[in-house]
């Protein structure tokens, strides 16, 4: 027989927010949890030193006269302009350094939900896939931006303190975009190259091998490739490489390799749209029979 | 009484592996226990509710709201998987504070929130613990905990009692039994019979992705003709007992039992026999001593469902 159930309970009376970033916990949790790693907090007070350097170089182009005995004649690459703050976002160091800082604090973004079968948990929950992948995303373009963006900013603005007038942001007053749509690229490239690879594997170590192996790899490929061929489109198969054409076209530079940039920025495409595609293929809730 | 959940058609398919099979059911208010062996498809039942996997044919709804692809849906249900699904390097309190941020409660609610789920799963003092460093069993506490943090009406528990001491599972028994008395329901999995037994008498058995039986244990009995009643009679004087049954055509079989006390009739008309007993110790004056139904359980009905 039916038995009849009295309602014991109420639910919340409460006013709920209609959360319009429902992915911000994601993203929140995601970086106090890279701060945990006393590594990583050093690598990432470390990914400012390029920084520092390039703001020191700006001061001493202001005072050459001060500096003169110390510069010897080296001071025409103190000369302030796109071609400076190109080589800034686009040397080596800075995106060997951003890449570090991703694969440590960013490399077991999902490859940490798969090992703990948290999937479950955020998708029992009112989120989407799409909320779920851009919480992680936004994790790493918190620390891309903070290490690209925010910098190149303040540099700007330190020129022209140092300087005392507008007349550089006058001369170039583009250079402000150029700064944010590198960094955007940089954001949204790295972030598909990371969340990828940490799909890939339950182990966030594996992970961060493999982002340092794959960007690594990718520059070595080049070079073997190049030398085999001797054609400069051989560079399409660098990481680096694609990623200092595309800056070298939005500062307004020559790339430098004889490719056109917009070879890169089709590569770059292409690799991100793969990555969304794997990643919807990857993050689903874990299957039960095997 | 309305169904909360509904599946109807329900199919699910991993690669050519079936996960589960045309499965049609509803879930009433109240506990109801989803059994079967390991692989049977009660997980993957339960990810179909919980919007985690997209069915392959079929619907299932949650008071009348698809599932999938929606995850409003969710504020209503609690989910507390099988497996460990933490972060170890965060606190109780970090793991259940964060969950709750998806619902957009404001942060004073929130807090308020986790203070009150760790407090029903006794986990107060232990709340700034990192998970790391939890027994098995406050792990399954906690799980418990994020599943009802934010007060749904229904909650779905996958294997919640596997791995606890017989202690943390009468607690946990407790805690599911309090939410069914306030009017909630709840879809509880286990492979283990005792702890469905425990809990409810409602069940639902699924065995390789299909439904073989839904309903109560004594109800389910009843319908498995193929298999006749098993009634136990303990009395002073079996064998007199016995012989005044010999010619009943409602009997199928006689034993007795190895305590020569006992005498164990099988039939397929268990009502009739009830109403000769009754009769039959009245005219010869014997003392029974006690009446069971050995086969009336949840055990008895699993193993003749799945035929072992």
């Amino acid at each position: 027989m039916a038995t009849v159930r009295e309602k014991g309970y109420s639910h919340w009376d409460g006013r709920l927010s209609e959360r319009r970033f429902p992915w911000w916990p994601i993203t929140r949790t995601g970086i106090q949890l890279a701060f945990r790693k006393k590594r990583f907090k050093f690598i990432f007070a470390g990914a400012f030193i390029p920084s520092f350097v390039c703001l020191a170089g700006l001061y001493i182009s202001e005072r050459l006269e001060d500096f003169k005995t110390f510069l010897r004649g080296s001071d025409r690459l103190l000369n302030i302009n796109p071609k400076y703050f190109a080589t800034f976002f686009t040397n080596e160091a800075l995106l060997f350094l951003i890449v570090l800082v991703l694969a440590i604090g960013a490399g077991g973004l999902i490859a940490d939900d798969l090992k703990h079968s948290s999937l479950q948990l955020y998708f029992s929950r009112p989120l989407r896939k799409t909320d779920y992948l851009l919480g992680k995303m936004s994790v790493i373009a918190f620390f891309v931006l903070i290490l690209t963006a925010v910098p190149g900013l303040i540099l700007i603005v330190f020129k022209l303190i140092f300087a005392g007038s507008f007349k550089f942001l006058l001369q170039y007053p583009w250079l402000p975009l150029s700064v944010l749509g590198y960094a955007a690229l940089l954001t949204v490239f790295l972030a598909f190259y990371v969340m990828l690879l940490s799909a890939l594997s339950k182990n966030s170590r594996y992970v961060v091998i493999l982002i340092f192996g794959a960007y690594i790899f990718s520059n070595v490929l080049y070079g073997i490739l190049q030398s085999i061929f001797r054609t400069p489109y051989m560079a399409l198969f660098s990481i680096p490489a694609n990623l200092q054409q595309a800056g070298a076209f939005l500062f307004g530079q020559t790339p430098p390799h004889n490719v056109p940039a917009i070879w890169s920025f089709a590569v770059l495409a292409a690799f991100c749209v793969l990555s969304a595609v794997v990643l919807g293929r990857k993050i689903r809730s874990v299957e039960v029979i095997k | 009484m309305t169904a909360v959940i509904a599946a109807s058609n329900l199919s699910k398919w991993y690669g050519n592996v079936l996960g589960l099979n045309d499965v049609s059911l509803e879930i009433e208010a109240g506990i109801t226990g989803l059994l079967g062996p390991n692989g049977a498809g009660k997980s993957t039942f339960m990810k179909l509710i919980t919007g985690q996997m997209k069915p392959a044919i079929g619907t299932v709804t949650v008071r009348g709201i698809k599932t999938w692809n929606n995850p409003g849906v969710f504020r209503e249900i609690g989910f507390c998987p099988e497996q460990d699904v933490f972060y170890d390097e965060l606190t109780g309190w970090q793991f259940l504070t964060g969950l709750l941020r998806f619902y957009g409660y404001a942060k004073s609610e929130i807090r308020d929130r986790a203070d009150r789920a760790l407090d029903i799963v006794d986990l107060s003092k232990d709340k700034d613990r990192l998970i790391r460093g939890y027994s098995r069993g406050m792990r399954q506490r906690i799980k418990f905990a994020q599943a009802i943090a934010h007060d749904p009406g229904i909650l779905i528990l996958d294997e919640p009692l596997s791995g606890l001491d017989p202690l943390g599972k009468r607690k946990l028994i407790r805690l599911v039994k309090e939410f069914k008395s306030q009017g909630r329901t709840v879809l509880v999995s286990s492979h283990v019979l005792p702890e469905i037994e425990a809990l409810t008498s409602r069940i639902v058995l699924i065995h390789q992705g299909k439904i073989l039986a839904q309903g109560d244990i004594p109800f389910i009995r009843e319908l498995i003709e193929a298999h006749p009643h098993q009634i136990s009679v303990r009395s002073s004087e079996p064998r007199t007992l016995a012989a005044r049954f010999v010619g009943d055509p409602s009997i199928q079989k006689m034993t007795f039992g190895p305590d020569g006390r006992t005498l164990i009739v099988e039939t397929h008309k268990r009502d009739d026999f009830f109403g000769r007993l009754t009769g039959v110790v009245l005219e010869a004056g014997i003392e029974v001593e006690e009446i069971t139904s050995p086969d009336d359980n949840l055990q008895a009905v699993f193993e003749y469902l799945v035929g072992k």
